[in-house]
């Protein structure tokens, strides 16, 4: 039976990655109660902000009934809220209720830094001034925007409805900004500006967040699944390779992987259609990166390549993605992810940046961009297990495997990808800052990331510690993530994080080992949120969770 | 039987404790003591022991009640437990392990029921022996070789890491680089002496890399002579 979901009730950011759905900027603010009551009446007074999972179009203010216009313009700025555990205690939720929240989620990121590998330069005790008290920060919110002015607005209102619970609601600055203040009284997130124009890379210049799981109910689009679900054994470029991963992966209240309803808090009412949120303020050394690739990159390769070649080529093998987005297990060549990228960069550029375009080029180009947006996502390793074209350990492959880790269909498990199933996160964010000085570390500039799962612990926590800080399910011994990875230092205080590039036999391209490589990328915030369902915020907000 | 998978061995014994006290502490309070403050990994004594795997040593106190309706049940005796995972033959694992450690099994054991006579490999063999219990279960997690060919094997490995890392460059450096390359290879391979499980080779029990390894390696490949 197909699963329907009440998308009304699911807040918004659980289903939208708003940055690729036309929100190119965003602020999240966090606030500390210090009055239940009026915390709750501030949480009422936000409900009418609220943007659900429903279309987006459909919720523009004004507009009444769901009209099913696609062609409607879409809300312009959206409102997400969550709380933390301590946020939770505030707005009164009954003992009962707090106790059967997971472990995790009661602990909070800090309390969690060694399963994290928040070490070093990701220690705590670096975070922006926002994160040195934890206990301070009770809620979440996030705006995103269509463009700068819409922000404004919306944050303004924001503000207003803080002014009115004035004594029991206070928004905390401490975020750390550009030119080093660290006072901020929001997290400014936008899109990574290359050449002027607005693109979806980070600051490293990725294209990042391709690929995000699909679950039941999610979208009726079923073009979505392909590479966004879970491999069923068929054509990894067709629907027929995939099918949805239940919808309790990513929603409480819902069956989930395991057959059964994840764990969830009491009553059934508070997390039905609710989930977990982690946030982290990720610091991207951009300078360090550049150093590194460059030096390193001229030991790699061939004679015949040249210095820009053998240096994307060696930080595609570092993502297991091109530049460009464009998967080495599909492009393992530099002129064929060049080609890639100029297909995409032309139907991209007739489909949105050109106003001269007819109706008819539109919509060839439309068709390209679809086909395009498929190849990026429609792979699987199963004809690269060896790592050649996509090492075994680059960032793609370790955080979502597409089946690599399923040793052959009989055995053990009726279904050998269950436990890699229930190790996806949906992935939400924006880069923030400005990175133009490509020498530097310095600077605030980096990703505010977002996982979403129904259990931190399951899904985000185990991706973090098992898969990037670690290598055993890959054979890679304790290697860590190229990108990710906390790499250490050695006894005299040099970087030494190491990472192998598998060789490719069919190009006669040895092993590449790569020494000495610095921590890329360092935490500088965050901690664990509830997202509760619209109904449920309603019920925090009026104090009426019982859970007997 | 379950005891051994080709030249891996388990062995599984439960040596009975006496009943009775001395200075006000009862015998298996001793013999607990006495094993907790075994020191661990490369310093254990059982580290001494040839061709051992892994080996452990416990306490078992009483069989464990699991609730009604299972009925209740108790041994006469607390024992010792130890298993060990070793490579060889029973007689020779425990002889090898009497001429390592006897001093240490006659102080450790002298609580056990019956150890009193035991005074030569051969008595010690017997009553290891007599208290040994066939394995149901027996996962070797091992291969088929001897712990110093292992061993080797482990150190060989890890200098051959070090030896890839530290001449990869020279690929990409024409004909000099390839005779610096093979130079430094040929340096490497009288390093490691690889036919020789005596050394150099990984420290038993150590759990983490030896710096030895990396420091030996990088004089070989720069030509300043083998280190010691």
């Amino acid at each position: 039976m197909t699963t329907q979901l009440d998308m009304h009730d699911i807040q918004g950011n659980i289903v939208f990655g708003y940055g690729k759905f036309g929100y190119p900027v965003g602020r999240y603010l966090f606030f500390k109660f210090s009055n239940g009551k009026k915390a709750r009446q501030f949480v009422l007074d936000l409900m009418p902000l609220i943007t659900t999972s429903a279309p987006l179009q459909a919720q523009k203010r004004g507009r009444g009934k769901d009209s099913g216009d696609a062609q409607a313009a879409k809300v312009s700025a959206t409102t997400n809220v969550a709380f933390t555990y301590g946020g939770l205690k505030w707005l009164g939720l009954p003992d009962q209720s707090m106790r059967s929240f997971p472990q995790d989620f009661r602990m909070g990121m800090q309390a969690r830094k060694a399963i994290l590998g928040d070490d070093g330069p990701s220690d705590p005790s670096h975070w922006d001034p926002i994160w040195q008290r934890p206990g301070d920060v009770h809620m979440f919110l996030s705006i995103n925007a269509v463009g700068p002015a819409q922000l404004d607005a919306r944050y303004a209102e924001i503000k207003q409805r803080v002014e009115q619970a004035a004594g029991g609601v206070e928004l905390l600055t401490g975020h750390r900004g550009p030119a080093g203040k660290a006072d901020l009284e929001y997290q400014a997130g936008r899109v990574v500006t290359v050449d002027g124009k607005p693109t979806a890379k980070e600051h490293f210049h990725y294209t990042d967040g391709i690929s995000d799981p699909f679950f039941k109910g999610q979208s009726k689009n079923d073009q979505d699944l392909i590479g966004a679900g879970k491999p069923t054994g068929g054509d990894p470029a067709t629907k027929a390779g995939w099918a949805a991963l239940e919808t309790g992966e990513f929603l409480l209240g819902h069956r989930d992987e395991a057959h059964e309803y994840p764990e969830a808090p009491q009553p059934r009412l508070l997390s039905y259609n609710g989930s977990f949120m982690v946030y982290r303020k990720l610091h991207e050394n951009v300078g360090k990166f550049s150093d590194y690739l460059t030096r390193t990159s001229e030991q790699y390769g061939s004679s015949g390549m040249s210095a820009e070649e053998r240096r994307e080529t060696l930080k595609a093998k570092f993502a297991g993605r091109w530049s460009n987005g464009a998967p080495l297990a599909t492009y393992p060549s530099y002129e064929e992810a060049q080609k890639f990228g100029k297909a995409w960069d032309a139907a991209v550029g007739t489909l949105f940046f050109d106003p001269s375009a007819t109706e008819k080029q539109k919509a060839a180009a439309r068709k390209e961009y679809e086909q395009l947006k498929i190849k990026r996502r429609g792979f699987d390793f199963n004809a690269d297990l060896s790592g050649a074209r996509c090492p075994v350990g680059a960032h793609v492959r370790r955080s979502n495997p597409r089946g690599a880790l399923q040793f052959g269909r009989k055995g053990a498990f009726e279904t050998p990808g269950a436990l890699v199933d229930r190790r996806r996160i949906l992935r939400r964010g924006l880069p923030y800052g400005d990175s133009s000085d490509r020498a530097s570390d310095d600077g605030d500039h980096g990703i505010v990331f977002m996982a979403i799962n129904a259990s931190i612990e399951r899904q985000f926590e185990f991706l973090q510690q098992q898969w990037l800080n670690y290598g055993n399910d890959f054979k890679l011994s304790n290697e860590k993530d190229a990108l990710l990875g906390n790499h250490g230092k050695d006894a005299e205080g040099n970087p030494s994080g190491r990472v192998a590039i598998n060789g490719d036999a069919e190009t006669g391209q040895p092993p590449f080992l790569c020494a000495g490589m610095p921590r890329f990328v360092e935490t500088r915030g965050g901690d664990y949120f509830f997202i509760p369902s619209l109904t449920a915020l309603r019920m925090i907000g009026e104090g009426i969770v019982d859970p007997t | 039987m379950g005891n051994s998978i080709n030249q891996a061995y388990g062995l599984t014994a439960l040596l009975p404790i006496r009943h009775g006290a001395e200075n006000n502490e009862s015998f298996d309070k001793i013999l607990r003591d006495k094993l907790q403050a075994f020191s661990l990994l490369e310093t254990s004594p059982l580290a001494k022991v040839p061709n051992t795997y892994l080996s452990r040593a416990f306490i078992l106190n009483d069989v464990f009640y699991e609730g009604a309706p299972a009925i209740e049940e108790h041994l006469a005796n607390k024992y010792l437990v130890f298993s060990s995972n070793f490579h060889g033959s029973l007689d020779d694992y425990l002889q090898g392990m009497w001429e390592a450690i006897s001093g240490l099994l006659q102080d450790l054991l002298c609580h056990c029921v019956g150890f009193q006579a035991v005074d030569s490999a051969k008595a010690f063999i017997k009553y290891m022996k007599r208290c040994q219990v066939d394995n149901s279960l027996f996962f070797n997690g091992s291969n088929d070789k001897s712990l110093p060919e292992q061993l080797k094997a482990l150190y060989v490995k890890q200098a051959f890491i070090h030896f890839a890392y530290q001449t990869q460059h020279l690929r990409m450096q024409g004909e000099e680089g390839a005779a610096q390359l093979q130079a430094a290879f040929q340096r490497f391979v009288e390093l490691i002496d690889i036919d020789n499980f005596d050394g150099p080779s990984w420290p038993v029990a150590a759990t983490e890399v030896p710096a030895f390894i990396e420091q030996t390696v990088s004089a070989a490949i720069s030509g300043e002579g083998v280190g010691s």
